[in-house]
Order: C-alpha cells, then structure tokens, then sequence
C-alpha cells in the first residue's frame, strides 16, 4: 500500500508539473488576452467610475502565474494520492498483476472520470466568464459531474468484470455502452447558467489548451506510475526468482518481445 | 516471494498477526492521506473564501488561473 502511495505522489507531482509548465507557456498568454477583454468590457459598461468591478485585486497576474503552476502540482499530488488508494482497492485481490497496462488503463478510466466527461458536460471557461452569484450552485454541479464519471467508470468496470465469461468483443461492447450511457446521463445535470461574453475563437482555444492539460496530466501520471510499478517488478524479480531456482532470471513484465 | 507470508501459508501465527498488523496500519495511513487530499483538493478548486479569509479569497485567487485552466467553477 505505502509503495503505491509513494509512486501515486511522484507521478501526480510530475503530471502536475507537466500540466502546470505546459499551461504556464501556452494557456497563459490566453488567459491575459481575456482578462484585458474583460476589463475592457467593464470599462464600457460603467464608465463612471468603474464601482462594480470584476474582483478585487490581491495578487498580481504574475504571482496569479505562479499560482497556475503550483495549483496544479498540488492537485497532481492530491489526484496522486487518490488514485493510489482507488487502484490499491480495485486490485486488492490480485496485487501482483503487471503494473504498466494495469496504469494504462486506470489512468484512461480516471481521465473519462475526473477529466474528459465533466469537461464535456461544463467545458472550461477562460477568466472573466462566471458569475460570482451563480459560483455555488456552479460548483455543486461539476461535482455532480465528477462523481457521476467516477460512480460511471467503476460501473464499467464492473460491468467489464462480471462478463468476464462472455466473448471479449461483448465485454468491451457492454463496458463501452455503460460509458455511453454515463456520459448521457451527464445531461440529466442542470445547464451552466452563465453568459459568455468572450470571442468563440478564445473559447475554443482556451477549451483546447485545457483539455490538453488534461491529457498531458494523466499521460505523465500514466507514464510514472506504470514505469516505477515495473521498476518496483524487476527490483523483486531476481530475488523472487533466486528463492525459487537459485537462477536469477529476468521480469516477464516490462518487455514486449523476447530480450535476445 | 516476499509477500507469501501474507497470503500464503503463514511461518507461525506471530508473523501472521504482525503481517495483518502492518496491513492495517499501511490502510489507515492511506486513509489519513486521503482526507487530506480531499481538503488539498478543496482548497484548490473549490474554496471561495472560507478556509483563508481574512479580508478576501486569498486561496481562490492565487489558485484563480489553475481553476479556470482545469474547468472548476470560478469568477
């Protein structure tokens, strides 16, 4: 259990990192174009004075940069530590199974999870669009999407599991028609009530570069995590294997042909 | 295998109980790690003032960008 928290940190801290630097030169530059659009649009409407104004300023857009970055790391970390216990339960019956397609496919679950089907159901939205009055009930329902994809996965998944007798091509038909139906049942959450008052072509953009970061997260995790669980295979191969013949002999995991 | 004395047949009772011992002990910690990552995550996404507010929402506008970035409801 403690090795798996430890590789689920390293990896939600590096996809974090990756996601966070990959946004700070791409995404960023978008956010500070619609922040200054923004700003223009207030200047227009009350140009009295300005007594409505977006939000009171208590950090730079610089230090907001920085915040970008360590945001992230820290919600890599957090995911990190989640995703460790989440995959320690699923696989607590069988722990010694071969760790990189094992990471491969819960990072994809995750990723529909937490990541691609909230994101489709409440697609990001660059600064300046959001209401402060409607952020509570806003937030309640992304995270009655988040838990929707969660519950939704582990409903594959077990869909996967239980017709584990059947013909592969039924298991992945039903277990891919159970997402489906996971992702419509999204639609049952109530619409983003907020205006939003930015160019379509910064949307899109924006909406680009965040799934994007997204998809950068969870590769890396992937990456990470799948690649120290074989690390943690091969350290305990030779000895497993000694014990056994008094011939060290190489993991099965980790190569895909024959190592001649 | 390292891992028999858990699963397998155990060398003596001793090693059993120590074994389940450590099991117990390693699922609380990755319990207490949960609960916090579950307030990390909070505080990151979803804070509006209530954890640090002295005079304003100093968690939401430092994270203010890593939330927009990622799809959280903001401002």
């Amino acid at each position: 259990m403690l090795p798996l928290l430890g590789r689920g940190l390293v990896a939600g801290g590096l996809g974090g990192l990756a996601a966070g630097l990959f946004s700070l030169l791409l995404a960023e530059p978008l956010m500070d174009k619609a922040i200054r659009a923004e700003e223009a649009r207030s200047h227009e409407h009350e140009p009295a004075g300005g007594a409505v104004q977006h939000h009171e300023e208590l950090f730079s857009r610089s230090t907001q940069h920085a915040g970008l970055v360590i945001a992230l790391v820290v919600a890599g970390l957090a995911i990190g530590v989640l995703f460790a216990v989440a995959y320690a339960l699923v696989h607590r019956r069988d722990p010694r199974g071969n760790p990189w397609p094992r990471a491969l496919a819960f990072c994809a679950a995750a990723f529909c999870a937490v990541s691609l089907f909230p994101a489709l159901r409440y697609p990001a939205a660059p600064p300046g669009v959001g209401d402060a009055g409607t952020v509570g009930d806003r937030q309640q329902m992304w995270l009655g999407a988040v838990v929707i994809g969660v519950l939704g996965m582990f409903l594959v998944w077990q869909v996967y599991v239980r017709l584990a007798p059947r013909a592969v091509p039924v298991r992945q038909g039903a277990a891919a028609l159970t997402a489906a139906l996971v992702l419509v049942l999204l639609w049952a959450l109530p619409d983003n009530p907020d205006p939003v008052p930015v160019s379509a072509t910064l949307l899109w953009d924006f909406r680009m570069l965040s799934l994007a970061s997204h998809v950068l997260l969870w590769a890396v995790f992937a990456a990470v995590f799948g690649g120290l669980g074989l690390r943690a295979v091969r350290a305990q191969a030779p000895v497993a294997a000694g014990e056994a013949d008094g011939k060290p002999e190489p993991a099965d995991y980790g190569s895909v042909a024959p190592v001649r | 295998m390292s891992l028999t004395s858990a699963h397998g047949a155990p060398h003596s009772d001793t090693t059993a109980i120590q074994s389940a011992t450590i099991q117990t002990r390693d699922w609380l910690i990755a319990a207490a790690a949960a609960i916090v990552a579950l307030i990390a995550l909070y505080a990151v996404f979803m804070d509006n003032g209530s954890l640090i507010s002295a005079t304003g929402d100093y968690l939401h506008e430092f994270a203010h960008d890593g939330r927009h970035l990622f799809g959280a409801p903001c401002h």
